[in-house]
Parts: C-alpha cells; structure tokens; sequence
C-alpha cells in the first residue's frame, strides 16, 4: 500500500512520479515549488499558516502570453493612472480565495521591490497595484503573477456603473436625514402640544419645508421619472400609484404649511421615499465580483500576433482585416474565421460547439472564430474581421437584455387593480361626503390617495426575491437580480446541454476490453500511462488506481508522440498505448472515443464514456413535474446513457449547433412553454439568452461563463429542483406579505374615507406596515432555511 | 423659550454634518469593500511586530 501524497503548496493529491521535494515538503509539480521557494525565501511563510489548502496550483507561462500589454494603445486602456514613474493598475485576478491570498498578493513588494503598493479588493477579486515602471513591464508583472498562481484576467470587465450606485446612495442619504429631521421636529406634533406656541410650530412647519425639498426633486426622481414613461406606453406599474400617493402627500402637507397650520404629512411623504429607496437598494443588490453579462469579446483576446512581411507585431483583436496573417500560438483562441496556411492543426472546439473531442485541420481549411489550438503555432489567413465571425454574429443577431428588465411581472399586475380599486373608492368616498359635507370632498380625495400610496406593496416584493436570492446565493446559485426567482417560478421545460452540464467535463469513465491482463502486466500499462499527462492517459491511470495499481515501475526506451500515443519497455516486454493509427498503422471510424493498448502479444483497447454529474440521476427522478429535454452539441455517442435518463427520446437531439438550440428554445416557447436553459459553453449562450431563465454551469464561477441569468456551482447542479422549489415558496411568501400590506391600505382607508385621517395616524401606519411586511418576509425565507 | 429655536437650528447642523460625512464616505469608496479590511489589520499587527522586533534588535546591537 502507498499513502497518499499530498503537495504541500496547493494539496492536491502526488500523482506523478517525480515527487519534487524542497527541504522536508514535496510538491506536485516544479511550479508549486517555485512558488513555495519564492514564499519562504522572503519571510512569508505565514501564508501556509492562515489558512489550509491556501495555495493555488500555477499554470504554465506562455513565453510571449502578456506581450500584448507593452502595446501602448492596449495598456493604455486598462490602467488606471500612469505618469513618468509610476503605474497604477487594477488587475481582475479570479483565483483569489481566501486571506491567505490577500497575505500574498498585500506583501507583493517584498518580493518584487518594483511594487510600491498593492491592495487587494477581496469580494471584487481585484488587486490595485502601483508599481515603478521604469523597474518592471506590465507584462513582467503579469507574467510573475501567473507563475504564484494568480492569473491576471484581461478580458473586457465593463465598468458596472459604479456612478450611477453611488448617486444613488446619495439619494437614500437624503431622504434619511430629511426622514429624521422632520420627524424630530415633528415631535410636538405627535404629543398634541404644538398649539401652545404658534411661532415656533410655522417655525419647524417651514424647516420641514425647506429640507423636504431636496427629497421631492433630487430622491424621489426616478419614481417620476418611471411613472411618466408607464403613463406614456400605457403599460401601468407600481410607481404609478406611488408617485400619485407621493404627490397628494406632498401637496397637501405644502398647502397646510402655507396655511400656517402645522407641518402636515411632510414626515410620512420623507419616510415613504427613505423606505421605497431601501427597498430598490435591495432590489438592485447584486454579485458584485461575477459578470453576467459578458459577451464573446471577453472570451477572445484582447490582442494577437499578426505577420506583416514575416515580421511579428501585436495588434488589438477588433484591428484584424480580412486578408491578413496571424500567428497562433499554443493554447491561444483564434480571434476570427479564417483560412489554415500551415501544415496541420488541433483545435478543441468543446467551449464554442460542445463536441468534446479535439478537430483536426489540414492546409487549406476553414477554421471558425473560437476554438482553442492545441500544440503547435500555426498561421492563419484571417477571411472577415473578428466582430463578423460566425460565433459573434450570434450574439449580434439578438438582442437579449432588453427583453428581460429587472421588473416584477406580478407586482406590476397587482398594481394595476389597486390603481382601479383606489380610483373607485375615492369616487365613492367622495360621493358619499357630498350628502355629508361637501366642502370636505377634496380633502377626503387627498387622504385616500395619501393612504392607499402602495409603500409596503412596493417593498413586499424586494425583500421576499432579495432575500430568497440571498438564500440561494449561499447554496452555489448566483442570480443576476432578482426578478429572476419570478421568472423561475414559472418555469415548464427545461432544457439541459450535456457535455460540460450533464457529464462531467474532467472525469472520464474508463472500460477495459480485450486480452486479460495479470497484475504486473496492468502494473507496466499504468506506469507508462504515468508518464504522459495527456487527459486519456490521466483517466487511465485513475482507472487503474482503482483497481489498487498504481504504475510506479521504471521504463526504458520511453517515447511520446504528441496526439498518437507513448510506448515503452519494461525489461523484455514492449509496451505501446495511443491511437488506432499509432498502434496498428491504419486509422478506424468509431463514435466512441477509445484508445488502443498493446502489452507483449496481447492487446485490447479503452473506451471512455462521459460520466454523468454526482446526483444528476436523482435530479432528473425530482424533476417529475417538468418536461425535461437534452441538446447535445456533440455526436451521438452517449446516446443510450441520455435515454435511460430521460426516457422521452423526443426530446433528446445530437449535433446541435448553437443555432439549432436557440431555435429550439424559440420552438417551445412558441407552444406557450416557460424554458429554463441549464448550460456551460460558448455555443449555449444564445439559447441561455432567450430562454426564460438561463443558467450557466461553472466548476469556477469567477470564471468566464456566458452572458446568462444566473450562474450555479457545477457541484450544486444536483440541487437544482431545491432552488426551483424556493421559487415557489418565494412566491407564497409574496402572497402573504401582499395581504398584510393590503390589510393595513384598508385600515388607512378607514380612517381617510371617514374623514379622520390625521398626520399622527399616517405617520403610525406607514412604518409600521413596511416594517411588518419587511420582517415577515425575512422571516418567513429564514425558517425556510432551517 | 428662545433657546429652543437655536437648538432646532444645531439639530438640522449636526444632521447635515452627519449627511455630508456620509456622502464623503461614499464618495471616497468607504462601503466599497467590507470584507478586505477586516482581515488586513490581522497581516498588519503581524507586520508590525517583525518590525518592532528588527527594530529592537538593532537598538541592542547599538
């Protein structure tokens, strides 16, 4: 038996055999090491100590990967403040994860002393960084921090409209202080004791006045503005009562003030905008460190190499004309559709198609925009721009934002029959006066509008949906807003992708057909598999680990032939591993994806299946209730496994391009069906974007993920009908809080069509109702909870 | 009963005070990251004792 090894730098498992030791700890890999080195060598070894399984396992540095940012025009546009010195920048670095990450990336300039400053932004993922530059590049900098671990990201991050949020605290800023104010001064008021001193009573009535102003024209703007434009389209919503209910309150408290007669309502009128402010804040809360709504531009590069008269130069993505030559490197994107003027290529094309295994072009061919090159650098002929691409055209073709506004569908309905239903009792309450008091009717007409102004109503719906959102948040399911727990709660169909969503990307299931094989021949196949760290060779070796063989045997005469297959010796006996081609000489057309092994005279092959996500089973068994359909971009080899999980084989497809499952989606909805699209690649996102609901599945959610509603942790997939089923309950939730703020409108209304509406009154109701409707919200999502 | 109206007058000063201070906090990015700070001044106790230390130590070799 052999102990499991772990690294002491990122704590994965030892799988090789080279064992890379420093002092007393291994390490998985020469980087872990570097890293590690570099740590203890400049006094940080307390990164180890904040925190377990702190380290993160670098990737390879591409030589010329961070050339592109000693272009001026291109580093330009992504630092912050640059003068003859220094350099400000800050980086999008997606591995950060723990304290122990800010330890590191905060004592930067120990060990690069270029570095003067750096501050990590833990919950935006981002380090800002001042550095000296006339001491370290930019893509020196990048290029260290790749090799610790913490790959900076370049892609597109659109600024979110940090100004717009911060006016708009400022807006909630003022209608408190004024919410305060007036309520302090009002305080007399309340005590019944203002009318023993007339000047000081006009005195606080005009300082209310006076500070009310503000609130009226800079925070209560939107709901105006919003109301307007609804009475415009006729298309009413909820700020139509309100903005109707804010200006008889406001009208009505100015009236009494210019009459001397107190300060009217103006408490009430501060505290419904305070209230209705926070309720929007909650409304709008989102992840601040995950972007939903990114588009191709930033899966591409930001750069790439073009070959001008055999000269190398890099050019910004979006410069590319037809007819110019590009130079791929190893692991690069190909920015746009073009033409193979080298020999050979491999491109995986699994994130932009979802065919999972690798294509092969030759001289000649036609290479689509989007697919990664394995091996190799090559050189292409670029045939049309990057932003006219066949994958970028899909996102240009349809306009998906605009249909989904972050509105609450049922909130908007309910306020339309309140609209009527308060319209008509004003009219009956003043019909009634007018047999009782005429002179009274504008009054009562004013204190009903004041009384039905839907505050708790407007903020029911916020917190119910922010509170589920923070709920599911906890669970690995990150919404966008939180409109989309409506739009969930609705749903009918759900449509599933399976590479990458359904089957697990990584893990591979291994069958072993052929000869048998005895212990010490499975011994020598799983040492040579060892060897390589080709994907197949690594599900081999995990295939084996299972059967207790773990290949530590030491082969002579070792050889890998990139994309055929490896071979080796072990004492007398010959070895070989790899493809049909390789091993037999000639090629064979199988669905599967198999490989080939000869071990002595006896021979047999592998074949790999994808195998389903953890719990994929028993979510589909709870999903009874939904139809459940499977688009597949990839040939139909796991065909059977889809059917005995889905039983209907109508609604299973293979070799669906993204255009196919768009229109597929656009089919069902066409039926009258609510889709919820479930969904990891490129080639998902336009059918994640004109579903219903579209969910992206990531094993890393700060990763790049298609533009979509929501993104889930890959492991809480399987918990999929939980978060529908909190969709349900947030709509229940919503019904009771609706009744009780209705309750409390027809309590105001009591008193308002009865003529005994007072500013105490109001000032009583209105809090109260949006507190209780608040609480009982929040906790009615916590015991969900539990 | 004068004083009351200067009193009135602090209040809506001191309330204003408060609405500027929160407005400036905004502004200088005060609410932006609530989560960073909390385990910074950890690092920087930790930092400013080696210091302290070094310092210490090269006081005895003086």
């Amino acid at each position: 038996m052999k102990e499991v090894l772990l690294c002491d730098h990122c704590g994965d498992e030892i799988l090789n055999r080279n064992v890379y030791t420093y002092k007393t700890k291994s390490f998985c890999c020469n980087g872990c090491m570097t890293v590690y080195q570099l740590l203890v060598d400049n006094q940080l070894g307390t990164f180890y100590q904040l925190e377990e399984k702190s380290g993160i396992r670098p990737k390879n540095v591409q030589e010329h990967k961070y050339d592109f940012l000693e272009v001026d025009e291109i580093r330009s546009k992504l630092i912050d403040f640059e003068d003859e010195n220094y350099i400000k920048i800050t980086l999008f670095l997606p591995e950060i994860h723990c304290s122990s990450c800010i330890y590191l990336l905060e004592n930067l300039p120990k060990i690069l002393p270029a570095v003067t400053s750096c501050q990590v932004a833990f919950v935006q993922r981002e380090a800002l960084i001042t550095f000296r530059k006339n001491e370290l590049k930019l893509s020196e900098l990048a290029k260290f921090l790749n090799k610790i671990g913490y790959a900076p990201n370049f892609g597109n991050r659109k600024e979110e409209s940090k100004k717009f949020d911060k006016v708009f605290f400022y807006k909630l800023g003022v209608a408190g202080f004024a919410f305060g104010s007036i309520m302090l001064w009002s305080f007399p008021e309340y005590l019944g004791i203002e009318k023993q001193d007339d000047n000081l009573r006009n005195f606080t009535s005009y300082l209310s006045f006076f500070v009310s102003v503000p609130v009226l024209l800079f925070s209560a703007r939107d709901y105006f503005i919003s109301a307007y434009k609804a009475v415009r389209s006729r298309n009413l919503n909820l700020d139509v009562p309100i903005t109707l209910g804010i200006i008889a309150l406001y009208a009505q408290s100015v009236y009494t003030i210019l009459t001397n007669g107190g300060p009217g309502y103006m408490d009430s009128f501060a505290g419904f905008i305070f209230f209705l402010l926070i309720g929007k804040w909650f409304q709008n809360r989102t992840y601040k460190s995950l972007s939903f709504e990114r588009d191709y531009t930033s899966y591409f590069p930001v750069a790439v190499t073009r070959l001008t008269d055999g000269k190398e130069e890099i050019v910004e993505i979006e410069k590319i004309n037809a007819g110019e030559i590009l130079l791929i490197r190893n692991e690069e994107v190909i920015p746009c559709d073009s033409v193979l003027e080298s020999d050979s290529a491999k491109i995986d094309y699994s994130f932009v198609t979802g065919e999972s295994d690798p294509v092969y072009k030759y001289k000649g061919d036609f290479i689509y925009a989007g697919g990664k090159l394995l091996g190799q650098k090559i050189t292409l002929k670029a045939d049309k721009p990057s932003s006219r691409s066949l994958l970028t055209q899909l996102w240009n073709d349809i306009k998906i934002d605009k249909l989904k506004p972050n509105r609450y569908k049922f909130q908007d309905v309910v306020s339309k029959y309140f609209l009527a239903c308060v319209l008509v009792i004003a009219a009956l309450a003043s019909i009634a006066w007018m047999f009782i008091d005429p002179k009274r009717i504008p009054e009562i007409v004013v204190a009903v509008l004041i009384v039905a102004c839907p505050c708790a109503l407007a903020l029911s719906s916020p917190f119910t949906y922010g509170n589920i959102m923070k709920a599911m948040g906890r669970k690995g399911l990150y919404l966008k807003n939180t409109a989309v727990i409506e739009r969930m709660d609705e749903v009918t169909d759900i449509v599933f992708d399976k590479t990458g969503t359904l089957t697990e990307s990584v893990h591979l299931h291994v069958r072993q057909t052929g000869d048998e094989l005895t212990k010490e021949e499975k011994e020598m196949l799983c040492s040579l598999a060892n060897s390589s760290t080709h994907p197949l060779s690594r599900a081999i070796v995990h295939f084996f680990r299972t059967q207790n063989i773990y290949g530590n045997l030491d082969l002579s005469d070792f050889l890998e032939r990139v994309g055929l297959g490896l071979s080796g010796d072990y004492l007398e006996t010959k070895i070989t591993l790899g493809s049909h081609l390789f091993i037999y000489g000639e090629k064979t057309i199988s669905n599967e994806t198999e490989t080939y092994f000869k071990i002595g005279d006896k021979s047999g092959k592998f074949i790999f299946h994808s195998e389903l996500r953890a719990g994929i089973k028993q979510l589909i068994g709870n999903l009874k209730g939904y139809n459940i359909h499977v688009l597949s971009g990839d040939k139909d080899k796991d065909r059977e496994l889809m059917e005995s999980l889905v039983g209907n084989k109508a609604n299973i497809r293979f070799n669906q391009s993204p255009k196919d499952k768009l229109d597929y989606v656009l089919e069902l909805q066409a039926q009258g069906k609510k889709v919820l699209m479930v969904g990891d690649g490129l080639n998902d996102s336009g059918a994640l974007g004109i579903s219903d609901v579209g969910i992206a599945v990531s094993e890393d959610v700060f990763r790049f993920t298609p533009s979509s509603d929501a993104i889930i942790q890959a492991g809480r997939l399987h918990e999929l009908n939980t978060f529908l089923g909190l969709s349900h309950y947030a709509k229940k939730v919503l019904r009771i809080c609706l009744t009780f703020s209705l309750t409390y409108n027809l309590i105001g209304l009591s008193f308002a069509t009865t003529g005994s509406l007072t500013p105490l009154v109001a000032a009583i109701i209105m809090p109260v109702s949006s507190v209780t409707v608040v609480g009982l919200s929040t906790v009615l999502v916590l015991l969900k909870r539990i | 009963m004068g004083i009351i109206y200067i009193m009135l007058i602090i209040s809506l000063l001191i309330a204003l005070f408060f609405l500027l201070i929160f407005m400036w906090a905004t502004k200088t990015g005060q609410f932006d990251d609530d989560y960073t700070p909390s385990v910074r001044i950890l690092f920087d106790d930790e930092n400013n004792d080696q210091q302290t230390n070094q310092t210490n130590n090269g006081n005895s070799e003086v």
